[in-house]
């Protein structure tokens, strides 16, 4: 009965405070963001849009497989922003290539590459995050420690700066001090290429993946008039059984195209 | 004639001091040389003159102001926070008579000068027993003792400094003058078998090149550091290492980490006894006599610049692991791009990006159906049956893209080098067992090569994916 009392008593008090967070709400937009640049997964972020000044980790089955087509368009978007600003790439799996980055209008000569092994990684990172004239850093960390990332979020935090860290799917079960962990997985679905599935936010839990297209628009329309041209030779190549396989090839070809476009 | 009296008084309290006093005394004067020519080393004193600066810093109060806020930074940049005493006169020796009194009696500051006690003058050093029993306490207690007495007494030095003190005699030193060169060396007080540890004394070097840069209005773009061995057989008497750095820098911190990344990769042969610091290149700062204050030491609220991250990167990693990226004319995909260690393009990096100039080098070659990742040097796929597999089977979507990886291009270039003869290359997009988009290719000999081998199925390689 008291306890009622002091409950009903003390709500309303609190929902008039700006800066209480409900767990079923998402984290306040307080953080700076940077869009993503994909407007349904800007929905599910806090904040709106990759949060700034904290570690934001990636888990992906292996290195190389979603990295630029999930993150280029904000990456060029804060480029655009801020020309004179590095992006540092610590510990990349394979080479950048210049030629396809600059389609996704990411300016390459703004770009470092550092290779190391081991702690040197982490030391490297720390560096890059202390450093004034970096915008974003990119790390792919595959033996960090839980301990080593919190490092990393403090440094991050401090001095106000997009990190991203790329892990493997092992590192799911570990605990983690990165306020958002995404797990990215490549699918083949019609929605898109990517699925990204939210690990932990700053809000509720959330079941389902966000699926992205994150191929260029000229890629996946490659891509479809292949699969097109696949099915339709495959079609020709079932009707190409149906006839009898004494007639020469070419004209059995020629055949069956002129039969395929009389009905129309 | 104005003068004014330094004198840095270390504060012990915090552990051991990084420095010693006369260093400290040298440091003030290589500070004191950014504002005026005219600096003497007296005593325990630094002697300045400053009535031909007075107007460029903005009267005598702003100048002294400046002056102590430079050098207050500076001891606390070096771990060695020091408390400036300063003091101001019409002749030279006022102005250390005071700075001696100030020491002696900090509330005492502003008597007269006819009443500044007798031991604030160095000349009477040696007579202050028989002063002090005549009843001389003062300087005006023995001005007013009869000239010829005072000479026959106590020689003339005394009457001198008096004179000197008054303004009756011109008040002039052999003033400082820095070397070129800065080229210091410095014993330790132990062996050191560590490299690292050579860091404690090269501190001490660093501090004295910064003030010497200050005093100089210059900043450091390279030094190199001896350190000399024991004598031991099939040893070399001494070794070396030099830090270049990219911008000139009067604040050495930064010289500092790039000389302690160096060492800590260093092998000593045999234990060090002493380190010397030699500048090798200076570079003349244009406008720091006015603005020193705002120039140097600032506190930098974000953090390194550009230029120093890959320094510093560079010295722990090498130079070969920090790699920054060019572009390059040509139509093969492993050469459209080049990645070269960023130690060697850093004034690009580091220089003002303009928009127009940008545009103008940006144009390289970009194409959206090239794929994002590109493997360093092609890899071997195996082949089931007729089919690449990587990881497992892959799905062709798209290709072939035929790509001649011939011609004049190729023969002195790579395709000496690698020893391969020109190749076609047929590339196709293929999907991996992660869904993801592989960009494989296979080559086939040309016709002309002599090795073309007959009924070999075509060579499959990975090359890039589509991240």
């Amino acid at each position: 009965m008291l306890s009622q009392n002091s409950t009903s008593r003390t709500l309303p008090d609190l929902a008039a405070l700006r800066h209480l967070w409900r767990a079923g709400e998402l984290g306040d937009a307080s953080q700076r963001s940077v869009d993503t640049g994909y407007s349904s997964l800007n929905q599910v972020l806090p904040g709106g849009g990759w949060p700034q000044g904290a570690l934001i980790e990636l888990l992906q089955p292996q290195p190389g497989l979603d990295e630029w087509g999930l993150l280029a368009p904000a990456l060029a978007a804060r480029q655009a922003g801020a020309p004179r600003q590095l992006m540092v790439l610590v510990g990349a799996p394979y080479l950048p290539f210049g030629p396809a980055l600059g389609a996704r209008q990411l300016d390459m000569r703004r770009l470092l590459a550092v290779r190391a092994q081991g702690p040197a990684l982490l030391w490297a990172v720390v560096e890059a995050l202390q450093c004034a004239d970096v915008g974003s850093v990119l790390a792919w960390l595959p033996q960090a420690r839980s301990a080593n990332l919190r490092r990393l979020q403090i440094a991050a935090h401090a001095h106000d700066k997009l990190l991203f860290v790329f892990r493997p799917l092992g590192a799911r079960q570990e605990s983690s001090p990165a306020p958002l962990r995404l797990l990215l997985e490549s699918t083949t679905g019609e929605a898109g290429n990517l699925a990204v599935h939210v690990l932990k936010r700053r809000g509720p839990p959330l079941t389902l993946p966000v699926v992205l297209a994150t191929r260029p628009a000229r890629l996946t329309a490659l891509l479809a008039a292949s699969g097109e041209r696949v099915r339709r030779q495959r079609e020709d190549a079932a009707s190409d059984f149906s006839l009898p396989s004494s007639l020469p090839r070419s004209l059995v070809h020629a055949l069956d195209r002129a039969a395929s476009l009389h009905p129309h | 004639m104005r003068w004014i009296a330094l004198q840095a008084c270390i504060r012990t309290d915090a552990g051991m001091p990084a420095v010693n006093d006369a260093a400290a005394q040298r440091a003030l004067a290589g500070i004191a040389l950014g504002f005026t020519p005219r600096v003497a080393l007296v005593d325990e004193a630094v002697l300045m003159e400053v009535a031909g600066s007075l107007r460029l810093f903005g009267g005598l109060s702003r100048l002294a102001l400046q002056l102590e806020q430079l050098a207050n930074q500076f001891f606390e940049s070096n771990q060695a926070p020091a408390h400036i005493a300063r003091a101001q006169g019409a002749t030279s020796l006022i102005a250390l008579g005071r700075l001696r009194q100030l020491r002696r009696q900090p509330d005492a500051a502003s008597r007269r000068v006819a009443d500044l006690p007798m031991h604030t003058l160095s000349a009477a050093g040696p007579h202050l027993g028989v002063l002090e029993r005549l009843g001389c306490r003062s300087w005006d207690d023995l001005l007013r003792l009869p000239r010829d007495g005072v000479a026959r007494r106590f020689g003339a030095p005394l009457l001198e400094a008096l004179d000197r003190a008054r303004g009756h005699v011109p008040d002039s030193y052999e003033w400082l003058v820095l070397p070129e060169h800065f080229d210091e060396k410095l014993e330790l007080d132990a062996l050191v078998v560590h490299a690292p540890a050579l860091m404690a004394g090269a501190q001490w070097l660093l501090l004295a090149l910064q003030a010497w840069l200050l005093g100089r209005q210059s900043g450091l773009c390279a030094c190199k550091l001896v350190w000399h061995l024991d004598q031991r057989q099939g040893v070399p008497p001494s070794g070396e290492l030099v830090v270049r750095t990219a911008q000139p820098a009067q604040d050495l911190r930064h010289v500092a980490r790039l000389i302690a990344e160096q060492l800590a990769q260093q092998r000593l042969p045999a234990p060090v006894h002493s380190l010397s610091l030699q500048s090798l290149e200076t570079e003349q700062l244009a406008d720091s006599a006015a603005a020193t204050a705002s120039l140097l030491m600032q506190a930098r609220q974000q953090g390194d610049s550009a230029v120093e991250l890959i320094e510093r990167l560079s010295a722990r990693l090498g130079p070969a692991q920090v790699q920054a990226w060019q572009a390059h004319a040509d139509h093969r995909p492993e050469a459209m791009q080049r990645w070269v260690a960023a130690l060697g393009a850093i004034k690009s990096i580091a220089g003002s990006v303009r928009p127009e100039r940008a545009q103008g080098l940006n144009d390289a070659k970009i194409d959206d159906l090239y794929p994002s990742w590109l493997l360093p040097e092609p890899l071997k796929l195996a082949v089931v049956g007729d089919s690449p597999v990587y990881q497992g089977r892959l799905v062709r979507l798209a290709g072939p893209q035929r790509l001649e990886a011939t011609g004049w291009l190729m023969a002195g270039d790579s395709g000496g080098a690698c020893g391969k003869p020109p190749a076609i290359r047929d590339y196709f997009i293929c999907r991996g067992v992660h869904a993801d988009l592989l960009w494989i290719y296979s080559e086939r000999l040309p016709v002309s090569a002599p090795q073309a081998p007959q009924g070999q199925t075509r060579a499959w390689y990975l090359h890039g994916f589509f991240a």
